[in-house]
């Protein structure tokens, strides 16, 4: 694991204020991955972004652990199909 | 900012209760927040509406004076605060024109704690460090526009910036520009600028992709016999050969002359190009007595 690329959950709560038992819970739902070494968690920056929203989600509309991974999946399919619609629409307007 | 009517916006009757106050705001921010609603510019607007009709009617003093004055209510507010601050002792050469000696700062933080930052906060939390909002902008380009990489100024406010707008960006792309988006709160960093691209043809060509097309007519001896006809690219006219007996609707591909493919140097779609055989009208007696003789030689 290339450590510098990641981040220790530790230092990204104490600047987010965001709970480490929030995002512990996350990881044992498999909502997001960490990586453990030496007694330690690593998370993705990359993942920031999809914490934010499921802290946001979590704390300003009570959704609970189950929800968040539902509306994940739904988020998901959600943008894949918009982008389907996108191209859809881009290969009708040849035949107008 | 105009005048919002706050129970209009929860769905909700003059005397709703604080209860079904609660209830409605937590039915309507499920429904709008933004999470839940990526690329849904009006759903942002309405969960802001509903989080500042929620801070409004939820504490039981701004109701009262949103109720009692209408849209008046902040200056109102101010009103009472100057009526206040005089009969304490500071009257007498202080003029009361409406919105002088209001706090401003009141409402403005009061809204910006509602929007401000990387949290839409229906409720409130140990401040926590948040990313600043993101921040969403549309832009218009005609399809010529995006033949080559352009700089363009776009205006946010008061705020200018230059954006380099790649070439062949699709209608509906999405660019993200870091950092320029809303303040982070309590020392986040700033939010993102999202500019999602409209692209309108302003050619004669249809658009798939990267890949442009166009009809072309061509009359019924140059169909039958061949011929060079003379075919518009978004970069000049190019000449063609039409092969003998060109049957309708056969497409030719003109190779790299379609737009630019999105950051890939020098790599272009192609233009199709549809021949639509136009057959001749308003025959001669002596035309018509031609393509009989033609029609008995097959």
């Amino acid at each position: 694991m290339a450590k510098e690329k990641f981040i220790l959950v530790k230092t990204y709560c104490s600047h987010t204020q965001i709970e480490e038992g929030f995002m512990k819970t996350l990881h044992e739902y498999g909502l997001v991955t960490f990586e453990e070494k030496e007694n330690d968690y690593f998370m993705n920056p990359s993942d920031i972004t999809k914490i934010e929203r499921m802290f946001r989600l979590h704390t300003e509309l009570g959704i609970n652990m189950e929800g968040l991974d539902a509306l994940n999946n739904l988020l998901k399919r959600l943008l894949e199909m918009e982008k389907e619609v996108s191209i859809l629409r881009g290969r009708l307007n040849l035949y107008e | 900012m105009d005048f919002i009517d706050y129970y209009k916006v929860l769905e909700l009757s003059k005397n709703a209760s604080e209860a079904e106050i609660k209830k409605a705001y937590r039915k309507l921010a499920r429904k709008f927040h933004p999470d839940l609603n990526p690329n849904d510019p009006k759903a942002q607007q309405k969960f802001q509406q509903i989080n500042e009709a929620n801070e409004v009617l939820i504490d039981p003093e701004k109701r009262k004076k949103y109720d009692q004055y209408g849209k008046d209510w902040k200056q109102a507010g101010a009103y009472q605060a100057n009526q206040q601050q005089q009969s304490g002792g500071f009257g007498g050469r202080q003029s009361y024109s409406t919105g002088q000696g209001f706090d401003e700062s009141q409402f403005s933080d009061f809204f910006e704690s509602m929007f401000g930052g990387g949290g839409f906060s229906g409720q409130r939390r140990a401040s926590p460090q948040f990313k600043g909002q993101d921040i969403n902008a549309t832009l218009q380009l005609n399809l010529t526009d995006i033949l080559k990489a352009e700089k363009q100024m776009i205006s946010l406010g008061n705020k200018k910036i230059r954006v380099t707008i790649p070439a062949g960006v699709e209608d509906g792309q999405v660019l993200k520009i870091k950092g320029y988006g809303g303040e982070g709160s309590n020392g986040g960093p700033k939010g993102d600028l999202y500019i999602t691209f409209n692209i309108f043809n302003n050619t004669r060509f249809k658009r798939m992709e990267t890949d442009l097309f166009i009809t072309e007519k061509i009359d019924l001896y140059t169909a039958l016999l061949g011929g060079e006809i003379t075919v518009e690219t978004l970069d000049g006219k190019v000449k063609l050969n039409v092969k003998p007996e060109t049957q309708n609707d056969t497409k030719v591909k003109l190779k790299g002359k379609g737009l630019p493919k999105y950051k890939k140097e020098n790599q272009f779609g192609d233009l199709i190009v549809t021949y639509k055989i136009e057959l001749p009208k308003n025959l001669s007696e002596k035309e018509k007595e031609l393509f009989t003789q033609l029609s008995k030689m097959r």
